[in-house]
């Protein structure tokens, strides 16, 4: 029998989820090892670890991608689990099966759960078997002609969306409106299902217009108990990608909520889920109905928002699990009494959503009450353009939905500094000002719909910009004198 | 003397009319922040300084401030970087009871170039000023039609100005005849006020009084309002003869502004006509408070005064308007021939006698072009004796031979047809009508001969009469909108778009400074704007928007691979500036040399590489003969090069808005033979397809 304490963590994984996961780690006093890729040498979570160990190059396949050097890692450094975070090989079974071959603990759920849940298809199939309502589909259509034949069948209309069968994080979803538009979104999106996961499999799914995303945080330990951590709202998105967060979901009244989190606990429990894991769903405002989306078998991004309304600490959970401890709570003590709010500050054009790559020359955050800032950056750092364009996420909590928005508010608009990358603040204030954001009265459609009227709230008249341009011209006098022009 | 508010921003132009006429004084307009600016510091008094003597003015009891036009504008984006919209909001707030009055010429407005009527009403109606001085550098009264309208229909107050010099053609009668026309477009003496523009400062008191008192007998409710420099040394005098005579307001500045070009001082005046039996409307106090002001600053602007110094009687001859002083010493200067101005100014007064109009803009910029480009052609050629050859040549047409060309001997006529050669073409297009008819009649013939060549004789016929606001086609004002925004990338603000229409080029300029460095014009002291932080340790100290901010120099880095690093403190936090320095830049110039090699006729700035028809040109279009390929600015002047013949374009080795020197490589063509183009053209035309 394998030794199930856990020594020390090797983090498989940078930026900002290297840096949260580290942080339950120092606050549970277990040492941690950090990996790196050569431009992410002097990166944040680098130097929050205890120590780290250079795995290759900057192409992901050769560093945060390569199991083997990984797993060499871990060995070098003494590491005895693994946790892989979000993103990169978080869902990948072969890693988590390479993991335990290695006599090393994976902190996460198995590799069999996560091989059956990681495909679309058979996800979606194993939802059905345990009653949980999915949306009408067909699985792996060989031809366009073939939706279409499925479309006559079991008359649905467009729009639909086309999926990758082991997709997942909005690569190789295409969202079809009419027949013109079939054929080709059809090839587009078995050709990014390949280049990005390797396997043209696709999905057909009738799309939801108006839908609500909302997942059900669940945590369940190797001793048979399921329990849920109540849901969250992830309808904001923009191309298939979540941008602002929020638990609880302000779409579903309790009815709804406690039907909802009963039936992920009951599909996790079907499939003999363990670790931390979430099941999402697509909530159809309009006939009050939710479907099976997919489960994330894996810690995901926004579970700091869940931990601000329950007090759980997920990753402290999901060490304990690892080591074959039971939950230390049951489901009647989970009592959010907090409403929070998370947003994803990328390092993007807030108008265009184009990466912005580079050094961030300055990053200013005043600390303010109620406020939680997750960043995997640090002033000076350098961002690369190989990686995930996520810096930071900002989550604010209140007694209420209004007070958690009117923190936020105040955190974008004052009190963050960010110099030397653009980044998403500027949209993800105009998000929360509008006036439906505030109603909760939006879809997944939301930013895509309201673009040109969010951009054309942007706040262009900051203060602290204009005083640094003033800066800049007497710096550029005082060392090139005056100028001939004037 | 009396001093109340008589007159206030929001009364019709009726009222403020009827406020001058009640007033038992002679009221006051001070120039200080415009003229006076423009005359002796060469428009470079910045609103940072100017705006604290606003106060004062709220209290004097002016008829107006004279606080933008004329250069203003121009110099204001191109070298203050502030834009004449900022500052009417700024004096708006600060001086509500003055009212705003702007020098705006009839066609060119604040440009440089005459405007078709649509672009004339656009800009006028959008400029928020109460008094509107316009004037016709060749006392065309037609052209003042467009501006007249748009004024008068949005109930402000239009001043019609007559152009004055002294010369023997500006009789009374003369002056008499414009003051007619203008009653007649404005419909009556009731809603306008009439300028009298003597801008170069040259009307004796004797003059001033006679012609005065000659409107005065004619239209005795017509009020008139008399602007004078001081060039001649003689403002005080001609200014006190003019209220005499019965002007209802006058032009003076603050005594600490004053120089020798502007205008004349305003407390100097005011006592001299008190003692002198003429009432003057005025605070005493606020303008004393005023005057002492200007003396907080004043000193910060040594630099930016005229190189020449002193009052310069030669004016009533040579005639360059108080305006245009320190900027032509100031290129005199620049261009390394300040040496030659007393040979130029000379050169003028000959020349004002050939080609007869009034030397205010454009007509002050063409005459100084022309006039120092044949001094400076003379200077290369042949030296300082060239120099006196010329001056000999044009003082014994003028004076001796009464401008009689067939009295002078043959060589001499030789030269005198090679004399207007390489004139500028605003000049060319002067002497053509394009601006207008002139005042005393076209220039003789051989000036023709002399600007154009063997074509002297054709051109003479196709000379025009008509008022450009008649003859030039209208222009569609959502193209040249959208090709701002194509410019900025983004949709240029109402304002941008008018600075734009007025100066394509420099409007740019200034919107990208703008961009880049903010409020920096409008914040900074005058020495901080101009030289930066000296040492280490130098700070700055401004409020901005509500909250103060400090700017410290900490220490600037030497200089590595054209970049230079810069470290100051704002408001205590380190920040690092990365400064690219021009010498990273550097590069060969190539002069053009052969026949195919089209040189820059001129220093200036290429601001259109093509033309508006057709576009930007590249390397491997076609151009045809007479077609105009590109466009230089410089000295505020346009300057269209024309293919001199049917070619192709084999290389383009400049960049838009790049400066070039004069002879510096524009083009290189190829010249091709008729059918050749034709077919060149042809293909062009025809799209062509890859397999």
């Amino acid at each position: 029998m394998m030794d199930k304490t856990i020594k020390k963590v090797l983090v498989a994984n940078r930026g900002v989820p290297a840096v949260r996961i580290i942080q339950t780690c120092q606050d549970r006093k277990i040492p941690t090892t950090a990996v790196y890729s050569t431009p992410d040498r002097l990166a944040a979570h680098v130097f929050m670890a205890s120590d780290a160990v250079h795995i290759g190059e900057a192409p992901p396949v050769e560093s945060y991608l390569n199991m083997e050097r990984i797993i060499a890692a871990a060995r070098k450094s003494g590491a005895n689990a693994v946790h892989p975070g979000w993103g990169f090989l978080s869902e990948n079974a072969a890693f988590a099966r390479l993991v335990e071959d290695s006599g090393l603990i994976w902190i996460g759920p198995g590799p069999e759960v996560i091989h059956k849940m990681g495909d679309k298809i058979e996800s979606k199939m194993i939802a059905r078997q345990a009653d949980v309502p999915t949306i009408p589909g067909i699985n792996s259509p060989k031809t366009a002609g073939e939706i279409r034949q499925w479309m006559a069948a079991e008359d649905v209309a467009f729009p639909i969306i086309i999926k990758a069968s082991s997709g997942g994080g909005g690569k190789g979803m295409v969202k079809v409106s009419g027949e013109g538009e079939l054929e080709s979104a059809f090839g587009q999106a078995r050709s990014e299902a390949r280049k990005s996961f390797g396997n043209d499999e696709v999905l057909v799914e009738k799309y939801i217009e108006k839908g609500r995303h909302i997942e059900v945080q669940i945590i369940a330990d190797q001793h048979g108990n399921v329990i849920h951590l109540c849901e969250r709202e992830c309808t904001l998105q923009r191309r298939n990608q979540k941008v602002i967060e929020e638990a609880p979901s302000p779409s579903i009244d309790n009815a709804v909520r406690s039907s909802i989190c009963e039936t992920a606990v009951r599909l996790m429990r079907s499939i003999g889920y363990t670790s931390a894991g979430t099941v999402e769903f697509l909530f159809d405002s309009l006939t009050g109905k939710f479907y099976f989306l997919e489960v994330n078998t894996r810690l995901q991004v926004e579970h700091g928002i869940t931990e601000l309304v329950t007090g759980v600490d997920i990753v402290s959970s999901m060490l304990d699990i690892a080591q074959g401890k039971p939950l230390h709570f049951r489901q009647e003590d989970i009592r959010p009494n907090r409403w929070a709010v998370e947003v994803r500050l990328n390092a993007e054009d807030p108008a265009t959503f184009s990466p912005s790559f580079g050094n961030i020359s300055r990053l200013h955050l005043n600390l303010y009450p109620g406020v939680r800032v997750s960043q995997g950056v640090y002033e000076g750092s350098e961002i690369p353009p190989y990686y995930d364009s996520l810096i930071m996420l900002l989550m604010t909590a209140g007694p209420d939905r209004e007070t958690a928005i009117r923190k936020m508010d105040s955190i974008l608009c004052r009190n963050l500094r960010v110099e030397g990358v653009k980044t998403l603040a500027p949209l993800l204030l105009s998000i929360i000002r509008h006036g439906d954001f505030l109603k909760g009265d939006f879809s997944t459609c939301f930013i895509e719909e309201h673009m040109d009227e969010l951009v054309s709230m942007f706040t262009e008249d900051d203060s602290e910009e204009e005083a640094l341009k003033i800066a800049r011209y007497v710096a550029e006098i005082s060392a090139l004198g005056t100028p001939n022009w004037i | 003397m009396t001093d109340s508010i008589f007159v206030k921003p929001g009364m019709t132009p009726k009222e403020i009319v009827a406020g001058v006429r009640r007033l038992p004084a002679v009221a006051l307009t001070s120039t200080g922040m415009r003229d006076a600016g423009q005359s002796d510091y060469k428009n470079r008094l910045r609103m940072h300084d100017l705006s604290t003597i606003a106060p004062s003015y709220n209290e004097m009891g002016l008829f107006s401030s004279e606080c933008h036009g004329g250069a203003r504008w121009h110099v204001g984006i191109m070298n203050r970087r502030e834009s004449p919209f900022e500052e009417i909001q700024q004096l708006r707030e600060k001086m509500p009871n003055v009212l705003l009055q702007t020098l705006v010429r009839e066609t060119n407005l604040w440009g440089y170039r005459p405007y078709p009527k649509n672009i004339i009403e656009h800009v006028v109606a959008e400029v928020d000023i109460d008094v509107w001085r316009c004037f016709s550098f060749l006392n065309d009264v037609r052209n003042m039609r467009t501006v007249a309208e748009v004024v008068m229909k949005r109930g402000r107050l239009f001043q019609p100005a007559i152009s004055f010099t002294q010369a023997d053609w500006t009789t009374n009668d003369y002056y008499l005849k414009l003051v007619r026309q203008i009653v007649d477009l404005c419909g009556g003496t009731d809603e306008i006020i009439l300028g009298i523009k003597d801008m170069a400062g040259v009307g004796s008191p004797k003059r001033i009084h006679s012609l005065i008192d000659a409107i005065r007998q004619a239209w005795p409710d017509l009020v008139l309002h008399y602007h004078r420099h001081a060039t001649d040394g003689l403002a005080l005098p001609a200014l006190l003869s003019a209220a005499q005579a019965g002007a209802g307001i006058i032009d003076v500045e603050e005594d600490s502004l004053t120089r020798f070009y502007g205008q004349a001082p305003l407390m100097s005046v005011a006592s001299y006509l008190e003692e002198s039996g003429v009432q003057v409307h005025l605070n005493r106090k606020a303008g004393e408070a005023a005057v002492q002001k200007v003396r907080e600053w004043i000193r910060h602007y040594e630099w930016a005064e005229s190189p020449f110094k002193g009052f310069d009687h030669g004016v009533v001859m040579h005639r360059m308007p108080g305006g245009a002083f320190p900027s032509s010493f100031e290129q005199a200067e620049k261009g390394g021939f300040l040496h030659l101005m007393p040979a130029i100014l000379k050169v003028m007064s000959l020349y004002n006698r050939i080609v007869r109009y009034f030397d205010v803009t454009p007509g002050s910029q063409i005459t100084w072009v022309t006039c120092s480009g044949i001094v400076n052609h003379y200077a290369k050629e042949r030296g300082m004796a060239g120099v006196s050859h010329v001056i000999d040549l044009l003082t014994r047409f003028v004076h001796e031979k009464e401008q009689d060309f067939e009295a002078m001997p043959p060589e001499e006529q030789e030269e005198l047809l090679q004399l207007f050669r390489a004139a500028p073409g605003d000049f060319k297009n002067l002497i053509m009508g394009g601006y207008g008819k002139l005042p005393m009649g076209w220039p003789a013939d051989w000036v023709y001969a002399s600007s154009f060549g063997e074509e002297g004789r054709e051109k003479v016929g196709r000379r025009s009469e008509d008022s450009p606001l008649d003859s030039i086609p209208e222009e569609d004002i959502a193209r040249l909108r959208s090709e701002l925004a194509v410019q900025l990338d983004r949709n240029p603000t109402e304002e941008e778009f008018i600075l734009f229409l007025m100066h394509p080029k420099d409007a740019l300029d200034f919107i990208r400074f703008r961009e880049k460095y903010g409020d920096a014009p409008l914040v900074l002291p005058p020495d901080v704007w101009r030289s930066g932080l000296k040492k280490a340790g130098d700070k700055v100290e401004f409020e901005y928007r509500g909250v103060p901010y400090s700017i410290e120099r900490v220490s600037i880095g030497a200089e590595h691979d054209g970049v230079i690093h810069a470290v100051m403190k704002v408001n205590n936090q380190i920040r690092v500036f990365k400064i690219e320095t021009p010498r990273a830049r550097k590069t060969e110039i190539r002069m053009a040399k052969g026949l195919a090699d089209i040189g820059a006729p001129i220093n200036g700035t290429v601001w259109r590489i093509g033309n508006p028809e057709r576009g930007k040109l590249r390397a491997g279009d076609i151009v045809h003969k007479g077609e105009e390929i590109a466009n230089l600015e410089a000295m505020k002047m346009e300057n269209a090069i024309f293919a001199p013949y049917d070619a192709q374009i084999t290389e383009i080795p400049v960049t838009l808005n790049q400066m070039v020197k004069q002879g510096q490589l524009l083009f290189v063509l190829e010249e091709v033979m008729h059918d050749a183009a034709a077919e060149s053209a042809e293909m062009l035309a025809l799209p062509t397809f890859k397999s």
